[in-house]
């Protein structure tokens, strides 16, 4: 359910709000519900203060000031203030009459200092009221003005509780209104939230819709996404560098089946015009015998290459198993050196084995059978006439480095940095009969790879072609 | 009618070749491109056979210097690249024809003969001259209603003639139309077949259709 993006941003910015305005809400209400209490009891102190200077004492009797207990407020008003004054052991000296037969609840040792706490009346009003033990003053008898320090004598406790109904009210409504503003803006923080993220988000929706919108038939389309936010731009650029790599290798997909196709096209052209020619007139055996001969080389040409192809698809489905043997490298070269000789006597070229018997490494003996027998093939057909071809080879460390080479090479520095790739030839054409179509390096360099190994080609001195194998071997 | 061959997969050319030379034609062939360029410069070829990728010279760059040096040759281009692109390419350099690989030869014996006749303004694959009449696809040829049957060598003489009916043409032409060009005959060849051809297609009760002007060739045609 949060896998959206969407969804996640608006649960992160909604929970984030609410949790805010609780937090501030509830701030607030302490806040403002403190200063109203304080207001209450500090009026209420005062009263209690009031009352409290207001008792005289008088050898054993205990007097509160008539005019201070006719004060407005301690009579029944809107919001009435009861008082009761008692000694310590319980006994009431005076209390509001506005009590009755009612007392006010005693304060369990209310101490020196006044404590506050909140009462409920029967009548199941709210009271605050306010307890404190004072010594009252005594009075003087010649009308001198009383001390105002209190002189000892028993203590005395007062308790004065107002009415707190519209202290109550108040705090209510102020819980009420923080919980409708919280409850407003967590809503039009939904409300602003979705729309935000809907349109923070539209750029992915467009560059959604402009991938969707690519065929796979034409890979050359690009995201445009020219407004895309700068968090965006990244999986933009991502995006068209994969595209760019898609187009490249489909391309080159492309071109190699093209390729395919012309490499098989042509022999098959000369397989069907040899057969119509012979048939275009009764011929004798001789001429039929030929033109069945050539359809046969043609056919070995055209099987060498899809034998090519068949490998190279294997090994670029990694479908191929490799066997590790020891190999003895001398007579390795020898051996596919054999069936090269007699095209090598031909043109005199003279191939100079200079591996010693001590080179013996292990590695898979077939594929590289295959690679050996490609490069010599390939520095036969090359080689100029009377030319040379040498083959080297030697071990360090945990690697053996194989080079071949060979005399008499046409290509330019520019075209050997070609010589791997797919059919491609040094002077754009096939030669002799199909058998060297442009396939054998670049299925060398695959199988190298696929050993573990690196392949180079280099234009050496004097038209000199070498092409050095490098193979790890584990010990 | 004399066609070079430039096709650099030997089986093909060969076979090519062959057919071509069995047809009637006379036929030069290389694998080389510098060397088929060197023989498209030297000779008068009727129709040239073209691939495209070529050993020494591509097949595009000889068709742009054969078109440069204003060679009247027929170009067609008998290649595997079978793209729109390569087919526009090969004809805006100013090919005649296009053939994709692998294609049939009577196909490609078609599209010569085709070449042929545009090369020669002649529209119909049939030639009339007096009572003689010449099926160029099917290459024969009557005499009234009378069927005349020739070698391939003397049928080739004969289209050659008839498609320059009316016109003197000399030794030289014939020699350059319908030899090939190593090939070993003796100078007096083109009288020797004159002579084969005259044989088979006058008739003492006809007026004679070959005609000889001395010192400069041959012509075919009704005399005024």
């Amino acid at each position: 359910m949060m896998r959206s993006l969407r969804t996640r941003l608006l649960a992160g910015i909604i929970g984030g709000m609410v949790l805010l305005l609780t937090i501030f809400s509830l701030l607030l209400y302490v806040m403002i519900a403190r200063a109203l209490v304080n207001q209450f009891d500090a009026s209420l102190a005062s009263i209690a203060q009031i009352l409290a200077t207001s008792v005289e004492r008088d050898e054993d009797q205990v007097e509160m000031d008539l005019a201070v207990q006719q004060r407005p407020e301690l009579q029944n008003s809107g919001q009435p203030t009861y008082y009761e004054l008692r000694r310590l052991d319980g006994t009431v000296i005076a209390k509001s009459p506005l009590l009755g037969a009612r007392d006010l609840p005693r304060f369990e040792d209310p101490g020196k200092m006044p404590v506050f706490t909140m009462l409920q009346n029967p009548d199941g009003k709210s009271l605050r009221a306010i307890g404190l033990t004072f010594v009252p003053r005594n009075a003087d008898r010649e009308g001198e003005q009383a001390t105002a320090q209190p002189t000892g004598g028993e203590s005395l406790a007062l308790a004065v509780a107002r009415d707190a109904t519209d202290l109550q009210r108040q705090l209510r409504s102020l819980r009420w209104l923080l919980t409708v503003a919280s409850s407003v803006v967590t809503g039009l923080s939904v409300l602003i939230g979705t729309v935000i993220v809907g349109r923070g988000l539209r750029p992915l929706r467009l560059i959604a819709a402009e991938i969707a919108a690519i065929n796979a038939d034409d890979l050359t389309a690009r995201i445009e996404a020219e407004h895309a936010p700068a968090e965006a731009v990244p999986i933009k650029d991502r995006l068209n560098e994969l595209l760019s790599r898609l187009e490249a290798s489909f391309n080159r997909e492309r071109q190699f089946n093209a390729d395919v196709a012309h490499e098989l096209r042509t022999p098959l052209a000369g397989i069907r015009s040899t057969i119509e020619v012979a048939l275009t007139r009764k011929r004798d055996s001789v001429e039929y015998r030929a033109a069945l001969s050539d359809c046969l080389e043609i056919a070995a040409g055209m099987q060498s290459v899809v034998n090519s192809l068949l490998m190279l698809a294997r090994l670029d489905a990694r479908q191929i198993t490799f066997k590790t043997e020891e190999i003895r490298l001398a007579e390795l070269v020898n051996n596919y050196w054999r069936p090269l000789a007699d095209r090598a006597y031909e043109r005199q070229i003279v191939l100079q084995n200079d591996i010693g018997p001590e080179v013996t490494f292990p590695l898979d003996r077939e594929h590289l059978s295959m690679i050996l027998a490609n490069l010599l093939d390939n520095a036969v057909e090359y080689a100029n006439e009377r030319g040379h071809i040498w083959t080297a080879a030697r071990r360090f460390g945990n690697s053996v480095e194989i080079t071949i080479s060979n005399t008499g090479c046409q290509l330019t520095a520019e075209q050997i940095a070609h010589v791997f790739d797919f059919f491609w030839r040094g002077d754009s054409s096939r030669l002799g009969t199909g058998t060297h179509c442009g396939l054998g390096l670049a299925l060398v360099q695959r199988l190298v790879r696929a050993l573990g190994g690196g392949v180079t080609a280099e234009l050496q001195q004097d038209g000199i072609f070498a092409v050095q194998l490098i193979f790890p071997i584990r010990p | 009618m004399r066609l070079l061959v430039v096709e650099d997969y030997r089986p093909l050319r060969e076979s090519l070749a062959k057919g071509l030379r069995e047809t009637g034609f006379a036929v030069d062939a290389t694998g080389d491109g510098k060397e088929g360029l060197w023989y498209a410069m030297g000779n008068e070829y009727d129709v040239i056979i073209l691939d495209l990728m070529l050993p020494g010279m591509n097949g595009l760059e000889i068709l742009k210097k054969v078109r440069s040096e204003d060679q009247k040759a027929c170009v067609l281009i008998l290649t595997a690249k079978d793209t729109v692109q390569d087919r526009v390419a090969g004809l805006d350099l100013g090919a005649d024809d296009y053939l994709v690989k692998p294609f049939a030869f009577e196909e490609l014996l078609a599209r010569i003969r085709a070449l042929l006749r545009r090369g020669y303004q002649e529209k119909s694959p049939c030639v009339e001259i007096d009572d003689l009449r010449i099926d160029l696809a099917a290459q024969r040829v009557w005499r009234g209603p009378e069927e005349i049957q020739l070698t391939p060598r003397e049928y080739a003489l004969l289209e050659y003639l008839a498609m320059r009916a009316g016109q003197t043409v000399s030794r030289m032409d014939i020699w350059e139309h319908v030899y090939e060009f190593n090939s070993s005959a003796s100078s007096n060849v083109v009288d020797v077949y004159i002579g084969y051809l005259r044989k088979k297609i006058e008739r003492a009760d006809k007026s004679a259709l070959i005609h000889t002007s001395r010192g400069r060739g041959y012509m075919l045609g009704a005399k005024s």
